[in-house]
């Protein structure tokens, strides 16, 4: 469902909602840019299959968390672009505590292991 | 000779066929489409090639149709267990600690914080509360931290005092409550305890929570100290190596 690197497509698929949100939380973008932008941050870590980004990105809309505008370009292509709601961005903080607690108490245990 | 627009014709006839009618996602997929294709060729690759890559990688029309399917229904099994070992782990460790679990230097304090906050005419036990019964502490980890930090305790409280007489007089109720500040510090304190081991919590830990929860008058008064949650964790940690 998932190809990845080095990172276990679980983790992967769990991640991809509080990635999408956080780069909505900086400014409106669309599938291709966002997938990019993942591709780039992580330094090929994180590899999604590209058109397994759009269900996603519509599970997230009818939770309400973001929302969609498509916009014509100069070329006369169109582009869907999304951007986060009020729920986004509640949903975000949520996510980031979980992952910053998951984070601390690993780091907290493998800390402890090196004084053993 | 390759023709973009028949090849995108075509590909629209196979994602209708495996059963994708919603015009809106075959418009947003063919927008990606268009554009993974132009920056392909863009970078040097035949417009064939391009096309043939940049369709690869949207992926099979049965799989996509399987995931639009699931959009509207509910999560997937595994991300329902992966969120139920989350909310085990964050229950766990979110909460306030409960007495029995205080070292007596910490039991001390959050007696001696509740004090403070009728002496200050505050209707509350507020962080800059906890911060003055902890600087009231003569022994263990917290004094110490004070004088590696090269800081007098006698400076900080003098800051905090300054900083909540600027506030209001309030009404006294019967038992003054924690704010959500300090609850909140008090997790931390509780979580900082467990992740670290320690059976109980300690009046450190209370300071380190403080620090973590930072927007309290406690957490802006140490910042401006220089504390952080680094130092005092090394400061707890040294501490723990000389008692061993």
């Amino acid at each position: 469902m998932y190809a990845w690197g080095m990172i276990e497509k679980e983790l992967v698929a769990a991640s991809t909602e509080p990635l999408i949100l956080s780069l909505l939380a900086r400014g409106e973008s669309y599938g291709y840019e966002l997938i990019q932008e993942v591709k780039e941050l992580s330094g090929d870590q994180i590899k999604w299959t590209d058109g397994m980004l759009y269900p996603v990105l519509h599970r997230m809309e009818n939770n309400g968390w973001i929302k969609a505008r498509w916009v014509e370009m100069e070329n006369g292509r169109k582009r869907k672009y999304y951007s986060i709601k009020k729920d986004g961005h509640r949903a975000l903080k949520d996510k980031r505590e979980q992952w910053t607690m998951i984070s601390a108490v690993l780091g907290g245990l493998w800390k402890g292991e090196q004084h053993v | 000779m390759f023709n973009l627009e028949q090849s995108i014709s075509e590909w629209r006839g196979k994602m209708l066929s495996a059963g994708i009618r919603n015009p809106d996602i075959v418009e947003e997929l063919e927008s990606h489409l268009r554009e993974d294709w132009a920056r392909r060729v863009e970078s040097g690759e035949s417009g064939e090639q391009a096309f043939e890559r940049a369709v690869q990688g949207i992926g099979q029309p049965s799989v996509l149709k399987h995931e639009f399917a699931k959009t509207s229904v509910k999560k997937r099994a595994w991300l329902k267990r992966l969120n139920g070992i989350i909310d085990a782990v964050t229950g766990a460790f979110g909460s306030a600690p409960s007495w029995s679990t205080l070292t007596p230097g910490a039991r001390w304090t959050l007696e001696l914080a509740r004090q403070e906050a009728p002496r200050l005419h505050h209707g509350f036990v507020g962080t800059e509360h906890v911060l003055l019964a902890l600087l009231a502490l003569e022994e263990g980890v917290v004094p110490n931290v004070f004088k590696r930090m090269g800081v007098e305790r006698e400076a900080v409280r003098r800051r905090i005092e300054n900083w909540v007489s600027r506030f209001p007089l309030s009404k006294m109720p019967g038992r003054i409550p924690y704010t959500p500040r300090v609850k909140k510090s008090l997790s931390f304190a509780a979580r900082e305890a467990r992740v670290s081991r320690n059976a109980s919590v300690g009046a450190e830990h209370l300071l380190l929570g403080l620090v973590m929860e930072g927007e309290g008058i406690a957490g802006r008064v140490l910042r401006d100290f220089g504390f952080s949650p680094e130092t005092i964790r090394e400061e707890i940690m040294r501490e723990a190596d000389r008692n061993r």
